[in-house]
């Protein structure tokens, strides 16, 4: 006879055995699962208060690195997994910090600027196991780098937020590390000009692997990066300078830096550090070509009532802006987004929220998607179990 | 019975008028089957719907009168996954052909599920860029299928279809940022639209490859890419598969990532010669064209390091062209390949698996010898950079124990490949020709899994049942049947 489960205790699984036997046993005590990982425990409706919490495996399985493709554990942090990658000079083409687990960054679809050059997770990832809300263990996709056999629900459970059931194993591609990193600065007047000339940037010779922006006390800096042989690095810095004079001139080279992968995602991270730390920070989604433009009055509306940070990946659409905000900076921030992204066909989601805050609704409008993903909740986990509430309400 | 059809026509040409519904049986011939015309069904009528909410219509009258619905783009699948068995009415996207937006400055193209992949590039291309700042630049999108002159961007997308660039660029979910969609019940649904990025778990990537078994897609979202301006071709002959194939293994390890890496055999290079005289070697083994695209400043490079790879592995001619002229030359040959196999056989049937790349030396070897095993020839050629093997099965379609043998022996090589950590189907995808081999490649709960979801989004099978999972409902049985003639088409 089992053990009953403690509630709000943190349960270790080193097999997929152990976790069909806890899904088992939650289901009978009606206990959720959850997991919200590390850098996103503030996303989304906050979990019930009586709940498991579960701690998976932190191996990785198998790297087949002559395919560039790794099979790993879910429970294995970035750190750990570049760290395996590195003694087969490979490494996986994702920005997400040292301590998120894989798959945090799966259920979260973490990205960052390098999507520019590598994609996104549904990317790189090419197979998943998990662990449903049956109990049952699924296995779908593989180690191929193509495979169209049965419904692709290695993609769903991509930013599934952890609700559709308990990923323990992924494969994804990896690959090779450059020979030379050339990191780009740049500075700009106003984020708007960018709105006009990043489609021609990235189609031109001078289009880089990766594209960020970033307000630093009301100064509006670019950076960017050119991967590859040394030469090659060398001739698109070259050239960039020639595009930027002829198409661009308000846009300044501030610095060209030759360094190594490792310092050029170190310098992203730093960028991006501020977002796991700060107690408001809301993201927008927006048109590509929208994108400078919201930063620009996200910045003109902070003059007014408080100081953001904001940085931004122009060719995805993605916005992030935040700080020390109290609650009545907070109520109005949201009101100047939820316009703002209305106003250009975006969606704007709370990833923390200030105490007092609590009648903000972390999600956007409901999209006409969200009939059909409860569904979907439903038939993969039909007993509620995980993560519930966060996103998706249960179906009735 | 005839009454019940007169009504359910009458119905459907409420909805989208006489034009738009086709019931002669005359016609009907002609939707009866796909690429795979071993799978035989003539549907009870075709009906040609031009919007969404003709669509949707046209789902709620059938949907509610009981009758079985088959979405069906220009037909070019290779799977019988657009074929009507026992009855049903085809709905057609084909006059769903209205490019609505192409957004340059936003990357971003909506289109009709009708519109064909190469009408979009093309509309795509002559726009150039918003301020046309790099000569020759250019956006497109990406997935280019054989099929791309007849196949729809609908169809790309509920067959996630690849092709020849999916090596570097992906497959055709990369590309497809969202889709309009219509559900068993009549509903529109919406996933994604014109951003990179949403809100919950990835219905689109769902929706993308589910071979029109939850929905009807009738509208898509295309993402636009940069389209490659600067090429390297490298065309290499080897003595034998196995050099060429190890070439590519180490190409993939280099870390060189080409735009595409494609082998044939000595006797699909002595059918070339015979149907284009191109000038390849007549005597070689094999032969591997890699192309690379990129920055001009570091072609050269690459190149280099591609053609130090060839000649490691044995390559007894390497040669490279960068003349834009020479190397679409080249991909017209190889886009035409199949259609030549037919000066050494009647029939043929071509397969479509997907093995880990650094297994393909060892995996082409075992494959020909699976087809030897079966009294069978056996000729390649395929997408090699992406472990996507093509096996071409040479046989007489009037000869029935050949037909049976085909069927053996094309069923072993899928196992075979399965069984070395590769999949049933790299990209023509599962429809009713591998349905029977979805539980060798899965497991039962992940069969249930599949059944659970295909239930949440069709709970009584209206809309393609019977296709990529095996349905309680309708059983396709394709063993047996005769007079096979499968012209392929793969890649």
């Amino acid at each position: 006879m089992p053990k009953p489960l403690t509630e709000n205790t943190t349960v270790t699984a080193n097999q997929p055995a152990q976790i069909i036997e806890l899904v088992q046993r939650c289901t009978a005590q009606r206990t959720p699962i959850v997991d919200y990982g590390h850098a996103h425990k503030t996303l989304g409706h906050p979990p019930p208060p009586d709940h498991i919490q579960l701690i998976l495996q932190n191996n990785t399985i198998e790297h087949y690195d002559r395919d560039l493709v790794v099979r790993v554990e879910a429970g294995t942090t970035i750190a750990k997994l570049q760290a395996t990658l590195k003694k087969s000079n490979q490494f996986l083409p994702i920005d997400a910090h040292d301590d998120m687990t894989l798959g945090e960054v799966i259920t979260h679809n973490v990205f960052g600027p390098l999507r520019v050059g590598f994609g996104a997770m549904r990317d790189l990832l090419l197979g998943l196991r998990y662990i449903d809300g049956h109990s049952r263990d699924i296995h779908v996709g593989g180690r191929t780098v193509k495979n169209v056999a049965g419904y692709d629900v290695t993609r769903l459970m991509v930013g599934s937020l952890g609700e559709l059931g308990c990923i323990y194993e992924a494969t994804l591609r990896t690959s090779a590390i450059p020979q030379t990193v050339l990191s780009v600065e740049l500075s700009i007047d106003t984020p708007r000009r960018l709105d006009a000339i990043t489609t021609d940037l990235l189609v031109s010779d001078v289009g880089p692997v990766h594209l960020a922006l970033h307000a630093q006390a009301n100064h509006w800096r670019v950076h960017l990066a050119y991967f590859g042989h040394t030469a090659g690095c060398r001739a698109q810095s070259n050239a960039l300078e020639t595009f930027l004079n002829r198409f661009a001139p308000e846009l300044k080279i501030d610095r060209t830096q030759e360094t190594t992968l490792d310092q050029d995602a170190q310098q992203r991270t730093r960028r991006s550090q501020w977002r796991r730390h700060t107690p408001a920070l809301v993201k927008l989604i927006v048109p590509l070509a929208a994108t400078g433009a919201v930063c620009r009055q996200l910045s003109q509306w902070a003059t007014t009532y408080t100081t953001l940070q904001i940085d931004a990946l122009p060719a995805h659409g993605r916005v992030f802006a935040g700080g020390d905000l109290d609650a009545d900076s907070a109520h109005k921030l949201d009101l100047h987004t939820s316009q703002l992204a209305a106003s250009v066909g975006g969606l704007r989601i709370w990833y923390a929220r200030p105490t007092g805050t609590q009648s903000i609704d972390p999600w956007p409008p409901a999209l006409t998607d969200r009939a059909t993903l409860t569904k979907l909740k439903h038939a993969m986990d039909p007993h509620n179990l995980f993560n519930p509430g966060r996103f998706i309400t249960a179906q009735q | 019975m005839a009454a019940a059809i007169e009504t359910v026509l009458n119905r459907l040409r409420e909805v989208v008028g006489d034009e738009g519904v086709l019931a002669d049986r005359n016609e009907l011939v002609a939707y009866e089957c796909d690429g795979l015309p071993i799978a035989k069904g003539v549907p009870t009528a075709v009906v040609f719907p031009t919007d969404t909410g003709q669509v949707a219509e046209c789902v709620r009258v059938l949907a509610k009168l009981g009758v079985p619905i088959v979405p069906r783009g220009s037909g070019t699948g290779l799977t019988g996954g657009c074929v009507v068995f026992g009855g049903g009415v085809i709905v057609s996207t084909s006059r769903m052909t209205r490019i609505e937006s192409i957004d340059l400055a936003n990357r971003v193209a909506v289109v009709g599920a009708g519109v064909r992949n190469l009408a979009l590039n093309e509309a795509v291309a002559a726009r150039g860029t918003p301020m046309g700042a790099t000569e020759g630049g250019w956006l497109r999108f990406s997935p280019d299928p054989s099929s791309q002159s007849a196949s729809t961007i609908g169809g790309n997308a509920a067959t996630n279809a690849g092709g020849i660039n999916t090596l570097k660029y992906g497959v055709t979910t990369s590309h497809v940022l969202g889709v309009e969609v219509v559900l068993a019940d009549g509903a529109v649904v919406r996933t994604g639209g014109g951003l990179c990025d949403g809100v919950g778990a990835d219905l689109t990537g769902l929706l993308c490859g589910s071979e029109g078994t939850l929905g009807i897609i009738t509208r898509v979202w295309c993402r636009l890419t940069a389209g490659p301006r600067h090429f390297r071709t490298v065309y290499a002959e080897f003595g034998c598969m196995r050099e060429a194939c190890q070439t590519v293994s180490d190409v993939v390890a280099s870390g060189v990532v080409p735009t595409s890496m494609e082998i044939m055999d000595g006797q699909m290079i002595g059918v070339i010669e015979q149907a284009f005289g191109y000038g390849f070697s007549a005597g070689a083994g094999a032969l591997l064209l890699i192309e690379i695209d990129g920055v001009e400043a570091v072609l050269d490079e690459q190149l280099e390091s591609v053609v130090r790879i060839c000649g490691a592995n044995g390559a007894e001619g390497v040669r490279h062209c960068a003349d834009a002229q020479e190397r679409a030359e080249l991909w017209r040959v190889r886009k035409r390949a199949f259609g030549a196999i037919g000066r050494i056989s009647r029939s043929y049937c071509t397969q479509d698996a997907c093995v880990p790349r650094s297994k393909l030396p060892e995996a082409i070897e075992a494959i020909t010898a699976i087809g030897g095993r079966y009294g069978l020839k056996v000729t390649h050629i395929f997408h090699a950079g992406d472990g996507n093997v093509h096996p071409i099965l040479l046989f007489d379609e009037d000869d029935a124990d050949d037909v049976q043998r085909v069927l053996a022996a094309s069923e072993a090589i899928l196992e075979y490949c399965v069984s070395i950590g590769g999949t049933i189907t790299g990209e023509h995808g599962v429809g009713v020709e591998k349905l029977h081999l979805m539980e060798k490649m899965f497991n039962s709960a992940t069969m249930a899994a599949f059944g659970d979801i295909k239930a949440a989004f069709d709970p009584d099978g209206c809309i393609n049942d019977g296709k990529l999972i095996p349905s309680d409902r309708i059983r396709i049985e394709l063993k047996g049947v005769t007079g096979m003639n499968v012209p392929g088409g793969a890649g």
